[in-house]
């Protein structure tokens, strides 16, 4: 019997074809950067110095100092690289000087469940290939890292940028990390991807080697928010087992659509629209002004979602329509049971609906980000 | 800031919190991230408005 044993396979133009298995190639979500539930394409500046700022779905930005960069789906509007139809797009939005202790990045974190199989922290840890499209009005080396979630291992690494404003491919490959703590099959964070937009040197370490530091960037990387104005944009990233990297793994719309809203979802107003009186669930009264309604999530999420509305979120009950406000959740990760506050006229035991309140731009999020 | 949920079951124990900032209901689930920053809060010293008087 003969065995075939090949790195890779190309085709005819020398393109490397993706493995006949692709199921969980790529790790990263939303890769493409396709989905953009909370903002579609409006810009995002990224103000919060405390907490993670999501963007586009699973795509976070944070800076040390709020309001030095945005983050915008299709900023800029330049083409996108053949094959994609969106990217993330950074702008700075000040010549900002970065301290020592100071970080400003973009990243995504990867679920447990989603990294197990590594085997990271082990002597059988899997080698990765880290590839994606990168464009900037700055040229030089830019950095990231991985990291785990603990802060205490890191792999930063460098890319190199060599024209402006032309999209470049990258491809980066990581030997497993053998040692450090790794989080396995849980719903905690498996695995950080960081790309560093602004580092100071207590978080940049020796690019192309595993630390026992909480290293976000590689030294001597360029920090674009020093720039007034400049740009970098990102797509097409993958993060897939092996040491080469294949072609990107497309998803249908609603695969990507379903494996974002793990984290987040969106009930409502969306980027295809809705009526100004979408449903959400039903259930009953308790009293004239307290009302129970069950709400069904689309995906089993991550953890069970905190529960925001809009104005303009209403109660039905009676034949007439009153906004609500929330007043208190069960927990769960398939649904749960809202109860909510309004001036309703129903009495207990009363039927009522929730739903948007002649308004099509409300809507309901859930939110059970990493 | 955050304000304590009354139980949804009369008689039951509350499973949630209201963020007062933006009126987010967060369920009392150790693996939400808003949960945890409000168990961060609590820890801190602070502590959330009571809630309003039960339903009947």
């Amino acid at each position: 019997m003969s065995q075939l044993q090949v790195n890779r396979i190309n085709d005819a133009s020398g393109g490397v074809l993706a493995p006949i298995s692709s199921v969980m190639r790529n790790r990263i979500i939303n890769g493409g950067m396709t989905i953009s539930q909370r903002n579609g394409t409006s810009s995002v500046t990224i103000t919060d110095t405390s907490l993670l700022t999501y963007t586009l779905d699973r795509w976070f930005g944070y800076g040390s100092s709020a309001s030095k960069f945005s983050i915008q789906q299709d900023a800029g509007a330049v083409t996108p690289p053949v094959g994609f139809s969106d990217y993330l797009g950074v702008t700075s939005l000040a010549a900002t000087t970065v301290a020592a202790g100071d970080l400003y990045f973009a990243g995504q974190y990867i679920e447990g469940f989603n990294t197990a199989d590594l085997g990271w922290g082990t002597a059988n840890a899997k080698t990765v290939t880290l590839s994606f499209q990168v464009r900037s009005s700055l040229t030089g080396t830019f950095g990231g890292a991985l990291t785990n979630f603990g802060n205490t291992r890191s792999y930063p690494f460098t890319y190199s940028i060599p024209t402006a404003n032309t999209w470049t491919t990258i491809s980066i490959t990581i030997a497993g990390d053998i040692t450090g703590t790794w989080v396995g099959a849980t719903n905690s964070v498996g695995l950080r991807v960081f790309f560093g937009l602004g580092m100071g040197s207590t978080f940049s370490g020796t690019a192309g080697a595993w630390a026992g530091a909480d290293y976000r960037s590689a030294t001597g990387a360029t920090n674009v928010v020093s720039t007034n104005g400049a740009t970098w944009y990102l797509t097409g990233v993958q993060l897939e087992v092996g040491t080469q990297a294949t072609s990107f793994e497309y998803r249908q719309y609603q695969q990507e659509l379903a494996l974002a809203q793990r984290y987040y979802t969106k009930l409502g107003a969306s980027p295809q629209g809705s009526s100004g009186y979408q449903a959400y669930g039903a259930g009953s009264c308790n009293t004239s002004t307290n009302q129970n309604t069950a709400l069904t999530f689309p995906q089993v999420m991550r953890a069970s979602p905190t529960v925001a509305f809009t104005a303009n979120i209403g109660i039905s009950v009676a034949g007439g329509y009153t906004n609500c406000t929330l007043a208190a959740a069960y927990a769960g990760t398939s649904s749960t049971l809202l109860q909510t506050s309004s001036s309703a006229t129903g009495g207990g035991g009363d039927g009522c609906v929730l739903l948007s309140n002649s308004d099509s731009a409300a809507f309901i999020s859930l939110s059970a980000e990493l | 800031m955050y304000k304590q949920c009354n139980p949804i079951i009369v008689g039951g124990e509350p499973s949630s919190v209201i963020r007062t900032t933006d009126g987010a209901c967060i369920p009392f689930d150790p693996a939400n991230v808003d949960f945890q920053q409000y168990q961060k809060w609590l820890s801190e010293g602070n502590a959330p408005i009571p809630a309003d008087e039960p339903n009947a």
